[in-house]
């Protein structure tokens, strides 16, 4: 095939570089992999830490099952920002709303359904420090898998970087919510929200902060 | 889809395979089938036969420094697009930040698909097709003129295929009612 049809400049950077690329795995094996470390670090949570001392006060429903619900959330939320890093396979803007809305509600809900079936547990220590330490340990057990589901991300080519990054931040934060609440003996509703929700936000908001920046750097505004 | 968009898709799936295995002449062939379709859908972007060139070789760049991205063996076009789409899009944003404003040139280069076509006579079309928000614009364009199923619109665009096809049929119907309504007044 004759190259004369292809514009001088394209043809002299194309030539350069026109190696042999191993093609990006599909969103469902990369969404394994990142789900593998999401298991491994919940799994040495569950290990390392003592179940909350109410878990048997607690509905099965309540315990066990809203954290297998929000773990699905969060893997099913994974796997969307694994998908929108693919161009051409970007998720429908609707369907993020509902997934990521309806996962922050059930954290919210999870809280709520807690703090009115178990008493407030007091920690000694205050609120905010046990507040502190709460948030120190769910930072710990998101950060593993938020970094390996950013680097996933940025590996592929998202055209919405941002809400790539915003998606995967949620993931690994709800799942992992989902063994903290097993093991928080705090049930206070503010508790809940200052302090696990907002670490929910908190990673939302860092996923997309390092999509908008990889974003920036990806695409510079000059060009 | 019929079996000629089939096996169109499909030699465009095994030169895209070629390509990552770093076949310049897959390139030369990717670049062949759709430099005229890719130019027609950045036309929805610049109206400016000079941009839309510069854009479409831009496209192609960010297509060859993305080619792993492609995940064989998923149609290469929704891909394509959707790479073409955001270099457009960057092209615009940072067009509005220069308050550059590239001139219009004349209308006849639009392109109009099929089903918009028939409904009066090809200025008028071209006329009010122009005047449509760009998001109805792109998805007439991607659906009617180059043969995108309404899935892998939503693909491209980031919407569900029912978004897409309410998006198509609205827009279509906007140039049915306009055309009605200059028909009533002349």
């Amino acid at each position: 095939m004759s190259f004369e049809s292809v514009p001088e400049g394209l043809r002299a950077v194309v030539e350069r570089d026109c190696r042999a690329v191993q093609p990006l795995h599909p969103a469902w094996l990369r969404t394994v992999v990142a789900v593998g470390v999401l298991a491994v670090v919940l799994a040495l949570t569950l290990a390392s830490a003592s179940l909350r001392c109410d878990i048997d006060r607690l509905p099965m429903w309540l315990s066990w099952g809203c954290s297998a619900l929000q773990l699905a959330f969060g893997v099913l939320l994974i796997a969307m920002a694994l998908r929108e890093a693919v161009p051409g396979a970007a998720v429908p803007d609707g369907a993020i709303r509902w997934i990521a809305g309806t996962a922050f509600g059930v954290q919210v809900l999870v809280g709520v359904a807690t703090a009115i079936y178990s008493p407030a547990v007091a920690v000694a220590g205050g609120e905010v420090t046990a507040g502190i330490g709460c948030l120190s340990r769910e930072a710990l057990v998101v950060l593993p898998t938020f970094l390996v589901t950013l680097w996933l991300v940025f590996r592929a080519l998202p055209l919405r970087a941002p809400v790539a990054g915003l998606l995967g931040g949620a993931g690994a934060a709800v799942a992992s919510d989902a063994v903290l609440h097993l093991i928080c003996p705090m049930s206070d509703l503010r508790h809940v929200l200052v302090w696990h929700t907002g670490a929910v936000v908190l990673f939302m908001a860092a996923g997309w902060t390092a999509g908008w920046i990889w974003d920036r750097m990806r695409w510079p505004r000059s060009s | 889809m019929t079996d000629d968009r089939q096996a169109e898709e499909q030699q465009l799936i095994e030169l895209m395979i070629d390509y990552q295995k770093g076949d310049m002449d897959a390139f030369s062939g990717l670049y062949e089938a759709l430099k005229r379709p890719l130019i027609r859908y950045l036309w929805t972007f610049v109206r400016n036969q000079s941009a839309a060139e510069d854009l479409l070789q831009e496209a192609f760049l960010q297509l060859h420094r993305a080619r792993r991205t492609y995940i064989p063996p998923r149609p290469v076009r929704p891909w394509v697009y959707a790479i073409t789409r955001h270099v457009a899009l960057m092209h615009l944003r940072s067009a509005r930040r220069r308050k550059e404003v590239l001139p219009d040139e004349a209308l006849p280069d639009v392109p109009v698909p099929p089903e918009v076509e028939r409904l009066a006579d090809r200025t008028t079309v071209r006329r009010l097709l122009a005047a449509l928000p760009r998001t109805a614009q792109e998805v007439l364009i991607l659906h009617h003129l180059l043969g995108l199923t309404f899935e892998e619109v939503g693909q491209v665009v980031g919407v569900a295929p029912g978004t897409a096809k309410v998006r198509a049929h609205r827009a279509i119907k906007a140039i049915r009612d306009r055309i009605a309504e200059e028909e009533g007044e002349g």
